[in-house]
């Protein structure tokens, strides 16, 4: 309790200011119908993805049979990808750092492709924006297909990409899909800090996979994190990212 | 009111619905005040709040009776909001034109003091959610430890340096003589 004998104008105001108020019985009834539905469709969806691989990065993700990986390295990469996209969708991931292959993708498209992989994780951009980016404003349209024919959806984040007037544009896995994934991504915090090592990670970093669910703590940035203590991770460097 | 917390727990974890309910009648207001007043937006509050009822709800099983209900509460809240405000700030550089505290408020609520809340807003955030944790519950150190992760001594110097910059704030807007 604050000791009352040393309170001043400071902690009447603040008192006053946090007093609580009553639950809003709306709330209770929408958390109860909310806790009811399942989330079982983005899994569903992770399932069926296909991953095809060079040994150079992930090359296509699809919802079609791909060809199965030839070599050990390739499997393993493989693997790897399919590990992250269950985390992501289990919404302990934000962030990928499986490699991407988009040799193969004509120049323009890549340009698009690397822009949107700059949008962070759980925000939107319009597709004006890309367009922008890559010096051709006027190619809105353009974008938009470079975007649709996206050999690597999900991890080159083209569901974070919107139209100007805020409609959802489209969808390679289609339209509520790219809802639900921003909806995922802001459910899923970016930094976490443990509190017996008091290191900070990006959330999906390997330090955290082992890291009891008692002991994460989320964290606005990372000086946040620094000011009180927390050291940040030198393996995924939350630093680069926020 | 302690056990009876934790066993009030152990029924949400057998999906008792009366007994949720009874865990979101006796902590939702207070969930509400701190996400309210960290969030400075009733629809982001009552987000932040419906997020934690969820995860109290889905995860009760995980529960483990060392935690306090309410402190096991507060830490999932916090988390919550901490990760809104971070969205905040990468939203804020991306689009200078947003301002930075940025969810306009539908309107005014009772007991908000414009003054406080612009000078809470200068508050670093760390020391911001724990002077809400401390004024809306009373919390003591080391509770706010527990709930934010770090050190007793942390939360006194953080609690410290954050009403020194709030009384320097409300005192240059002549609300403290």
């Amino acid at each position: 309790m604050i000791d009352t004998r040393r309170s001043d104008r400071v902690d009447d105001l603040l008192t006053s200011y946090f007093r609580p108020g009553e639950t809003p019985s709306a709330l209770l009834s929408r958390v109860v119908r909310a806790a009811r539905a399942t989330d079982a469709e983005l899994v569903a969806l992770e399932k069926r993805l296909s991953i095809e691989v060079t040994p150079r990065g992930v090359s296509l993700i699809r919802e079609a049979p791909l060809a199965r990986p030839a070599t050990a390295a390739a499997r393993r990469l493989e693997e790897r990808a399919r590990e992250e996209l269950v985390e992501y969708f289990q919404g302990k991931r934000a962030f990928f750092s499986v490699p991407v292959d988009l040799s193969e993708t004509p120049e323009f498209q890549r340009r698009v492709l690397d822009v949107a992989r700059t949008i962070p994780f759980g925000e939107a951009r319009r597709y004006a924006w890309i367009a922008e980016q890559i010096g051709h404003p006027r190619a809105v349209r353009a974008v938009g297909t470079a975007l649709g024919r996206n050999p690597v959806p999900i991890i080159v984040p083209c569901h974070r990409v919107w139209r100007t007037d805020g409609g959802l544009g489209g969808y390679l896995f289609g339209l509520p899909y790219k809802r639900r994934l921003l909806e995922l991504e802001r459910s899923t915090p970016v930094l976490e800090g443990c509190t017996s090592t008091r290191i900070v990670c990006r959330v999906g970093c390997i330090h955290g996979r082992h890291m009891r669910p008692d002991n994460r703590v989320v964290f606005a940035s990372v000086d946040d994190a620094r000011s009180v203590g927390y050291r940040p991770c030198k393996v995924c460097k939350p630093s680069a990212a926020a | 009111m302690e056990t009876d917390d934790r066993a009030l727990m152990r029924r949400v974890a057998r999906r008792d619905d009366a007994a949720f309910a009874e865990v979101v009648g006796r902590y939702g207001g207070r969930l509400l005040a701190v996400a309210g007043r960290l969030l400075s937006s009733r629809a982001d509050a009552e987000d932040a709040v419906q997020r934690t009822l969820l995860h109290c709800f889905a995860g009760a099983a995980s529960y483990r009776p060392e935690w306090a209900v309410s402190t096991w509460l507060y830490r999932i809240l916090t988390n919550i909001c901490m990760d809104e405000l971070r969205r905040r700030v990468t939203r804020a550089t991306h689009d200078p034109e947003l301002p930075l505290e940025l969810t306009p408020r539908d309107g005014r609520e009772p007991g908000d003091d414009v003054d406080l809340r612009r000078a809470l807003e200068r508050v670093p955030r760390e020391a911001r959610v724990l002077l809400a944790l401390r004024y809306v519950n009373g919390l003591s150190y080391g509770e706010l430890a527990r709930v934010r992760g770090i050190s007793v001594n942390t939360v006194k110097s953080q609690l410290a340096r954050g009403k020194a910059l709030l009384r320097a704030e409300l005192g240059k807007r002549g609300v403290l003589r």
